[in-house]
């Protein structure tokens, strides 16, 4: 079932979902994928009336099944201008699942902010005049308050009210759907946020046969040191040691790949100095989320993808000031990623004298200043705004923002993870580690140990991990279990929860027939071969220090057999052959 | 004549000829827990998934094979413990007690470290007697035995693998998975060259994933001691659906790369680090990991 909500003239309505929509693209990305594409003109200004909003959630959502509470918001996104599906954990997930809705899609604009509440099947849209300008802390209690205590709020801050690029959905207080700049979507639609509530759980169709697939997961879960060790004691800040050693720890906007302070943002010093308690989203067995207090004020994060961004790249290893800038992204409704990638661009166009702000690296006390700035859209901070390949651009180096197709690159340098760099250049939302965390192989381990330095025999590895990604954020689960789960597994439990046979081969199938049709779109948008790149330093400039050292991206050597392996012609155009077997 | 070095790219190859199912090398694995800290808990879970996955056997300390044997009654899985482990020091008298008491205790496979020290004095006759008398105490259970060929260079473990023929124990092994490294290609090579075919050769230590898994059957095992046993089944499943073919640079996967100079003799450390110096391979030697 599917809930439709118009706001320019207010019109809510129900729809049933195609069974064999259901079938091909389960739910999440894949449903908010097909819907995007169905509905919304790939040339749309991403931030007008006629780009719509699709919040999706699985077949598992809901369930038993372990971390089956994220949902998928996917729309065309402002930051990129491809399409762009963000990801959330949280709590929200179910509440809109065992109402018996797939996904909510948010289309048209209301003449004045307003928030949707959804509640016993109805959608209800209401005046939310009182909550514009609000951070999304106030207005996630006011919203509970106003509404039910037992409801889930995801909304907007200020920075997506005032369409920052790179601003985020934001649930809990401090669980975001970052990437992509989908909160400035809600916000040019003056939809302040989506309040649900519901009662469950979801039902699923081989109880007995699911729950014993369930217990099995959960014991693998528990096994994988990952899984049961490393994400448990130190959440995702386990890997800044990590991939510092290997000397792939993006510093100073990517002009090194050792960060020599990383010692004092490491996983225990984490833990010594700011850690407060785990965090676990709904229905996760794992707990990856961290609780911090710094001064007094407790919040959510700072994760490790954070740490890196407000930590190494801008050149800054005091995690008490990290934390802060992570405080005001939550409060704001900022990608954190983004943000402290494109203050590191400013501050490399600083130092080379590109800019006439002086922002040095290392610099806390303005990073945070920035920070605010950003999200409130004031002084530079409406440049910053634009993201870092606008900023750069702007100033006549664009090889100085570290992005591609206009998403900020995250918090390992494909230099040194070949696999990891053409998923980056080839990912369709632009750069991105979890299209094809090749990070799980090339240096993890994850699931066998390969050479990361080498480009042979790379591509089809990850066509496999882009494609098993897509389909796992079709069935709205944290990918943190791919670490120890199998697609094996993943087709078990759904096939027990739908009752439809699906084979492993099959669930990986729904996966690639996502990743073509989000190519499909991309390329109507305007993408194609000349976008599957990565900045010019990751091609032409050797990392001159730590473990990494010496290497270069050698994507050349990668993506004419990628296009091959994915069935694409030579210029990346799914072929009709191609498209034929997905049944696109 | 090929050398051991050589050996590494050629099983890294041969791992793509080899056709095994998940349950193949399940049936190859000792599932291993030889923490010095591991509880109930977790020893009957070694026991749970080693039904679970069907692996061949169960590897823990002395203390819990009453244990293990009473959770393993009725399947078919064997329970090996150890003696003299880890560092193969006890008298003899003492390695033949601990067989005897685990065969009583349900032990159906005692793994035992050889006496290194006797060794490296060339008393071969007190490491064949070392190792005959806990073939005996162990009452026809196969006994397999540990070199921890990290104290060894490539010629002592050929000589150490024939004294263990020689001594009529049933497995040679590699490693107690506390010495200076794990089992390597070149180690598990000659260890089979040394025994032949049809006699017991373990690989065991640092073990961590299917492609690990494969290379040590390239090279000559028949049985792998790892305590990552779901792991490597569980991720085996990914070879399913891509080709893993990225060859591995040989260094990587060297003892001469692995040589520690803090947890080894001098002198075999220098012997490894020497090896690179004529390595048909030293262009790929790069600084990383």
């Amino acid at each position: 079932m599917i809930l439709r909500i118009n706001l320019s003239n207010g019109k809510i309505s129900d729809e049933n979902l195609d069974p064999q929509v259901k079938k091909e693209f389960l739910g999440g990305r894949g449903l908010g994928t097909k819907i995007i594409y169905d509905e919304v003109d790939p040339k749309v200004d991403p931030l007008s009336e006629n780009n719509k909003l699709v919040f999706a959630v699985g077949p598992l959502t809901g369930t038993a099944a372990p971390t089956s509470g994220r949902f998928e918001v996917v729309s065309k996104s402002p930051l990129t201008g491809a399409i762009c599906d963000s990801n959330c954990g949280g709590q929200m997930a179910p509440q809109i699942k065992w109402q018996g809705y797939d996904a909510i899609i948010i289309e048209g604009k209301s003449k004045s902010p307003v928030y949707v509440w959804v509640k016993d099947k109805k959608g209800e849209i209401r005046d939310a005049s009182n909550l514009w300008g609000n951070d999304v802390e106030e207005t996630t209690k006011k919203l509970v308050e106003e509404t039910d205590k037992r409801a889930q709020v995801a909304c907007i801050g200020p920075a997506g009210e005032r369409l920052v690029k790179f601003a985020c959905i934001m649930n809990d207080e401090h669980r975001a759907a970052g990437r992509g700049g989908l909160g400035a979507v809600m916000g040019s639609k003056n939809l302040k946020a989506l309040v649900v509530q519901g009662t469950g759980p979801t039902a699923v169709a081989n109880k007995e046969k699911f729950m014993e697939v369930v217990k099995h997961c959960l014991m693998t879960i528990d096994k994988n040191p990952l899984t049961k060790d490393a994400l448990k004691i130190f959440g995702t800040n386990a890997l800044v040691s990590i991939i510092n050693e290997v000397g792939i720890f993006p510093t100073h906007n990517y002009q090194f790949g050792h960060f020599d302070e990383a010692d004092g943002i490491c996983g225990p010093k984490y833990i010594e100095r700011i850690f407060v308690k785990p965090y676990a989203c709904f229905g996760c067995p794992i707990g990856c989320g961290r609780m911090t207090r710094v001064d007094g004020e407790v919040g959510g994060g700072p994760e490790f993808e954070t740490v890196w961004a407000f930590g190494a790249t801008c050149g800054v290893s005091r995690l008490e000031d990290i934390a802060k800038a992570n405080y005001a992204c939550n409060r704001l409704g900022m990608d954190t990623i983004s943000m402290g990638s494109t203050i590191a661009c400013a501050m490399e166009l600083s130092k080379k004298g590109y800019i006439k702000e002086k922002i040095n690296f290392g610099d806390s006390a303005k990073m945070l200043e920035l920070t605010k700035l950003t999200g409130l859209k004031e002084g530079f901070g409406n440049e910053l705004a634009e993201g870092s390949k606008r900023l750069a651009e702007k100033y006549g180096h664009p090889e100085i923002a570290m992005q591609v197709k206009g998403m900020e690159m995250p918090a390992y340098d494909p230099r040194g993870a070949q696999g990891h760099g053409l998923g980056y250049a080839t990912s369709s939302r632009g750069a991105c580690h979890l299209r094809a965390y090749m990070i799980g192989p090339e240096v993890l381990g994850v699931p066998a140990l390969i050479d990361r330095f080498k480009a042979e025999g790379k591509v089809k590895i990850v066509k496999l991990f882009q494609d098993v990604s897509a389909a796992v954020d079709s069935l709205s689960l944290c990918r943190f279990t791919s670490f120890a789960l199998t697609v094996d597994e993943y087709a078990a439990l759904l096939s027990a929860a739908t009752g439809v046979d699906y084979s492993s081969k099959e669930f990986i199938k729904v996966g690639e027939r996502v990743w073509n049709l989000e190519r499909l779109f991309n390329m109507k948008a305007g993408y194609g071969k000349k976008d599957d790149t990565v900045p010019r330093r990751i091609l032409d400039e050797p990392l001159k220090e730590g473990n990494s050292r010496g290497r270069v991206l050698e994507l050349g050597k990668m993506l004419p057999d990628y296009y091959k392996a994915r069935g694409w012609d030579s210029e990346g155009a799914p072929t009709k052959e191609k498209l034929s077997e997905l049944g696109l | 004549m090929v050398t051991p070095m050589e050996r590494i790219p050629q099983a890294d190859r041969k791992t793509k000829e080899l056709d095994l199912s998940p349950e193949d090398i399940a049936g190859m694995v000792d599932h291993t827990q030889l923490s010095p800290y591991k509880a109930t808990k977790q020893i009957k879970e070694l026991c749970d998934e080693a039904k679970a996955y069907n692996f061949y056997c169960v590897c823990v300390h002395p203390f819990w094979t009453k244990f293990c044997a009473n959770e393993l009654k009725g399947t078919d899985i064997v329970i090996a413990t150890v003696a003299g482990f880890p560092l193969g020091q006890s008298t003899t008298e003492i390695k033949a007690k601990e067989a005897r008491k685990a065969v009583e205790d349900g032990a159906t496979e005692v793994d035992m470290v050889m006496n290194v020290s006797a060794f490296k004095d060339k008393n071969y006759d007190l490491v064949k007697d070392d190792i005959r008398a806990v073939v005996e105490a162990s009452n026809g259970c196969p006994v397999k035995v540990i070199l921890e060929t990290g104290f060894m260079t490539y010629e002592e473990i050929t000589q150490a693998s024939l004294l263990v023929k020689e001594a009529r124990a049933h497995f040679v092994k590699s490693s107690t998975g506390f010495g200076p490294m794990g089992a390597t290609i070149p180690h598990i090579w000659l260890m089979r060259e040394a025994v032949g075919e049809g006699y017991g050769v373990k690989a065991s230590g640092g073990i961590n994933d299917f492609k690990d898994a494969l290379r040590m059957i390239a090279a000559g095992a028949n049985r792998l001691g790892t305590s990552a046993g779901v792991k490597i089944i569980d991720s085996y499943t990914w070879a399913r659906y891509t080709d893993w073919d990225v060859e591995e640079i040989p260094c990587r996967l060297c003892p001469s790369r692995k040589a520690n100079f803090d947890k080894m003799p001098k002198g075999t450390f220098q012997y490894y680090k020497m090896k690179c110096v004529d390595c048909p391979f030293r262009e790929f030697n790069r600084f990383y990991e």
